[in-house]
């Protein structure tokens, strides 16, 4: 890559310790039942299970394991409802230091431009040098937040990151596109966004567990931002995925006649051929 | 000296004959006083070292069964005959010496108390003669028993007598048994002479002695009295240092082993005690010797490397480093080393500091592939002659590397997460629970609470494809018994045993608790399981967080049902079936039976079964949660397993439990076996046998 003016000015100061800022949302398990409001206007949420988004928690742990490397702090950030303190509780049990909770139902519509616009306004007022957030929550599939925070606040961002390398001035990462590999560097702050095989999250110890429940959790509302909460994009409607029809098993006996009729119906009834 | 005049009526003997007396009794005396102070300075030290670490643990209760432990395991050696060759080789070692010791407390007990204070001998007449024919058979046996010792030490050596192929023989395991022989020996030739000296007629009750008193023949008498003197001193010093020896040696285990059969845990096979206080505790389990209780470590030194754990122990039957037997060793080495400096800090009252540098008891003394390899098949701890109790150690110590480092499997590190998001081990979404019996009519709770039995599923029988199938099965086989009763569905949560044997016993209790919750509030009073594993926590576990139930195995009610004659097998089978016995069925239940009643009620079919089997069963290896790990060491025990079956030549294997049938289904298919071999759970067979097999029309595009 081209190496900037400011690349060389931070190589000259090394960075012993380490500011980290990881963003996480909660997001339903994987595996929970999704069901529809009846009149469009999003999910139940009765009966789910709330869980950390995945490829958040590989940004928690990279940040784990760079302070735990060279020191430092690190700071869980969220948006989202009361509940979404279990997940910062979570990040916490894992090792972060502290969490701030952006807390207000004016968030509840809430877009990506204005949650990252939320985090950017915390996250000005703390000592940042790397940003990790996911590449993006397994709930909306959006991908955005990252991208506009790192906007949002004017600094370099590196996505969809597989390996991270810091240097003491810069990161160094890992970005696989297709067929290869992408090598980035660039000078801090930054933001990165973390994909699946950046490395393995851990699991919390019980000590671990114990401690989070006395860390300090700053809870702020969109005043104390004072930013802008009208989205950009709204949700039109949610809608549910059509019902799976029942699969079919070909019997018989002899192989030709079932392949046959497998063609049959793969060009008849499913029109796939 | 007078020499005794012989004649019926004066059978009997000078106590200390040819003994200078009152010097050498003197002697004797003083001799004797030293070795018993030795004797008493090392079980004293010892003493100290056994109360200088560990936690403190009450074992105190039920005093009576307590006794009659020590009378039935540690004088009546019942847990040693088990075994036949040890157990008869141990026995007459053991016996042997028992009657010996009594038969010089009666020579004692004459000479210095009731003869020379009341003027009564006893040792005379007809009880002369039993009591010589008596000591001369006895010592016999103690010399068998120590050639058949030597004969397994240095010439059969059985592999559990080593590890991996190497004996783990001492010097002091030899001195031991020479020493034992040598008082025998020398004992039997101090006869040997007195009788060919004194020669009474009637001494041929002292067969022995009166033998090898044949091979004197022709010994001037004075030169017979000389060696006499000798190999008389030679005799009481030897006896006199075995004394000494006691505490040095392994001959402690005189004093530890029945002292462990006393200090046994009288809770239910396989209780794991909870950790009560999460909120206030820095570590959890067992990281360090010392957050073992004493009588955890007290155990180590119960030891006698009998190595009847490893005999059985799946893990290191199929090539994994653990051995239960090294397990205890590696504790007992460890707490050699450590005990010294902790007897001097506690004299000195001080906590005893670090030291910088030394071996972690997790990791080094007792290696990570050991701790996880273990299956909690409770082997080692139903076969141990010494009560020792492998099996909760090897928890704790899981507890320190899950709880309080979080380092574990990764793959163990899901399952935990799954159990956590979807309470259950798959991770298959919670909602989905109760799915398998939408279609039987099978009611939940919430739906109608009035039913004698809860049905508790558990994951397998709830998510598993394969352990739906016994689900439904024993669904049918209550339902056509007219048996009330329901399912929780989607209120029922995992059981927890994996969570708490792997060490999470964060994760288990709150899994447990959830349960407890849901089946109280509907109070619940009967539970069926089709899962050893989920009956087991039930019944043992549940207990201690508020759950109270009669909880059942279905085996134990299809059994019943079946001879109530509420259910009729009128169909045949066919084959020839082998009963695999579920650990957490057999060991940790003691349900040997009921199985075994349903597989005799089925036509049709030939019942054989494994060499290892009932109480001496071979794991499937799914305990233990190693249903959830890699097995990447060594051969897999499951396919082993199946081996065993393939060795009677089953052809279906019986199982009553859903970890088991998937572990002997897959060993089924890595033995290439799956044309010739089958494994069925009871309830499936039952169900065939009954004739309710649901027999799908063949049709040529069926929809799923």
């Amino acid at each position: 890559m081209r190496e900037s003016p400011r690349l060389c000015d931070a190589q000259e100061k090394e960075v012993l310790t380490v500011n980290i800022i990881a963003c996480v949302k909660q997001v339903p398990d994987t595996e929970a039942q999704i069901k529809v409001k009846a009149d469009g206007s999003g999910i139940e949420e009765g009966q789910i299970k709330w869980v950390m988004n995945p490829y958040d928690e590989y940004g928690v742990e990279e940040a784990l394991k760079l302070k735990e490397k060279n020191g430092g702090e690190v700071t869980v950030v969220s948006v989202g409802p009361a509940r979404a303190m279990e997940t910062i509780r979570t990040a916490l049990a894992m090792g972060a230091d502290k969490g701030v909770h952006i807390c207000d139902p004016v968030f509840d519509g809430a877009d990506a431009f204005v949650v990252a616009n939320a985090l950017a306004a915390v996250i000005k007022t703390l000592p940042h040098d790397i940003i990790l957030c996911g590449q993006r929550a397994i709930d909306d599939d959006a991908g955005q937040v990252g991208s506009m925070l790192a906007e949002a606040l004017g600094l370099p961002q590196l996505t969809l990151v597989t390996k991270l390398e810091y240097t003491g001035s810069t990161v160094k990462v890992i970005r696989p596109i297709e067929g290869a590999q992408l090598s980035v560097e660039t000078v801090l702050p930054c933001v990165v966004t973390a994909q699946k095989g950046l490395n393995e999250p851990r699991y919390a110890s019980l000590p671990g567990i114990m401690k989070a429940k006395k860390k300090p959790v700053d809870v702020k509302d969109a005043a104390a931002l004072g930013i802008a909460t009208d989205a950009k994009a709204k949700v039109a409607k949610t809608i549910p995925p059509p019902a799976r029809p029942p699969g079919k098993i070909i019997c018989g006996d002899e192989p030709a006649q079932k392949a046959a009729e497998l063609g049959r119906l793969l060009r008849e009834e499913a029109k796939a051929i | 000296m007078k020499e005794h005049e012989f004649y019926v009526g004066m059978e009997g003997r000078e106590v200390f004959w040819n003994i200078p007396l009152p010097a050498f009794e003197i002697l004797l005396f003083a001799l004797t006083a030293v070795a018993m102070a030795i004797f008493g300075y090392g079980v004293y030290r010892r003493w100290q070292m056994w109360k200088a670490m560990g936690k403190p643990e009450m074992r105190l209760d039920n005093m009576g069964e307590r006794v009659k432990a020590v009378i039935l395991e540690g004088l009546l050696q019942v847990k040693t005959w088990r075994d036949l060759y040890p157990g008869i080789m141990h026995g007459l070692i053991f016996f042997g010496f028992f009657v010996l010791i009594f038969g010089a407390a009666f020579d004692a007990g004459q000479h210095h108390v009731t003869e020379p204070l009341f003027g009564w001998t006893f040792l005379k007449g007809n009880f002369y003669l039993g009591f010589s024919f008596l000591l001369d058979l006895f010592g016999l046996f103690v010399l068998v028993g120590v050639i058949m010792a030597l004969d397994r030490r240095f010439v059969t050596k059985p592999d559990r007598l080593g590890y991996k192929g190497k004996m783990d023989t001492t010097p002091d395991d030899v001195i031991v048994l020479l020493l034992i022989g040598a008082i025998i020996v020398t004992g039997f030739i101090v006869e040997a002479l007195r009788i060919h000296v004194t020669n009474p007629p009637w001494e041929y009750w002292s067969f022995v002695g009166w033998l090898l008193a044949k091979t004197f023949t022709g010994v001037e008498l004075d030169t017979a009295r000389t060696l006499h003197l000798a190999s008389w001193w030679v005799h009481a010093i030897l006896a006199l240092g075995f004394i000494a020896y006691i505490p040095y040696s392994r001959l402690l285990h005189m004093i530890t082993t029945p002292a462990n059969h006393f200090l046994q845990s009288h809770k239910p096979t396989g209780y794991i005690e909870p950790i009560r206080d999460f909120e206030n505790a820095e570590a959890f389990g067992v990281g360090k010797l010392e957050e073992f209780t004493w009588k955890q470590i007290f155990d180590s030194d119960a030891c006698t490397r009998c190595g009847r754990c490893q005999d059985g122990c799946p893990a290191y039957l199929t090539g994994k480093p653990l051995s239960p037997k090294k397990l205890v060793q590696d504790i007992k080495t460890f707490w050699l080393e450590k005990a010294p400096a902790a007897v001097k800090a506690a004299k000195a009252g001080e906590v005893p500091t670090e030291e910088e540098g030394g071996k972690a008891l997790v990791g080094e003394v007792v290696d990570l592939h050991e701790l996880w390899a273990c299956t909690n098949c409770m082997y080692c701890m139903e076969h141990c002659s010494s009560s020792i109790e492998h099996v909760p150690k090897i928890i704790d110590m899981r507890r320190y590397k899950v709880l309080t480092e979080a380092d574990f499997a990764p793959e163990l590190q899901l399952t935990c997460r799954n159990m956590e998001n979807n309470s259950n081990p798959w991770g298959v979404g919670a909602h989905l629970r109760g799915d398998w019996a939408k279609e039987m009519g099978v009611k939940t709770l919430a739906e109608d609470p009035n039913v004698e039995y809860l049905f508790y599923v558990g994951c397998s029988g709830s998510f598993d494809d394969r352990g739906k199938k016994i689900s439904v099965a024993f669904a049918k086989i209550l339902q056509e018994a007219g048996v009330s009763f329901g399912i929780l569905g989607n209120e029922e949560g995992c059981c927890g045993d994996s969570a708490m044997r792997a060490g999470n016993e964060y994760l288990f209790q709150a899994l447990a608790q959830a349960n407890i919750d849901t089946m109280n509030g509907y109070g619940v009073k009967k539970i069926i399981a089709i899962c050893p594993h989920g009956f087991n926590a039930m019944k043992k576990d549940y207990p201690n967080f508020g759950g109270n139930y009669e909880v059942y195995h279905h085996t134990e009610i299809i059994a019943k049902l079946i001879a109530d004659g509420k259910i009729k097998l009128p169909e045949a089978l066919k084959g020839r079936f082998v009963y695999h016995d579920s650990c957490f069925l057999g060991r940790y239940n003691k349900i040997y039976d009921a199985p075994r009643q349903i597989l005799k009620a089925i036509r049709g079919i030939e019942v054989v079964e494994m060499e290892r089997t009932l109480d001496k069963s071979f794991c499937c290896g799914a305990g233990g949660a190693r249903m959830w790990m890699e097995e990447d060491i060594g051969d897999r025990i499951n396919n082993t397993r199946t081996k065993q079956a393939m060795d009677v030549k089953a052809d279906t294997i019986a199982v009553g439990c859903p970890f088991c049938l998937t572990m002997m289904a897959d060993g089924i298919k890595d033995n290439q076996m799956t044309e010739s071999m089958q494994t069925w759970d009871l309830a499936e067979l039952v169900v065939k046998a009954m004739g309710k097999e649901e027999i799908k029309p063949p049709v040529d595009t069926c929809a799923v």
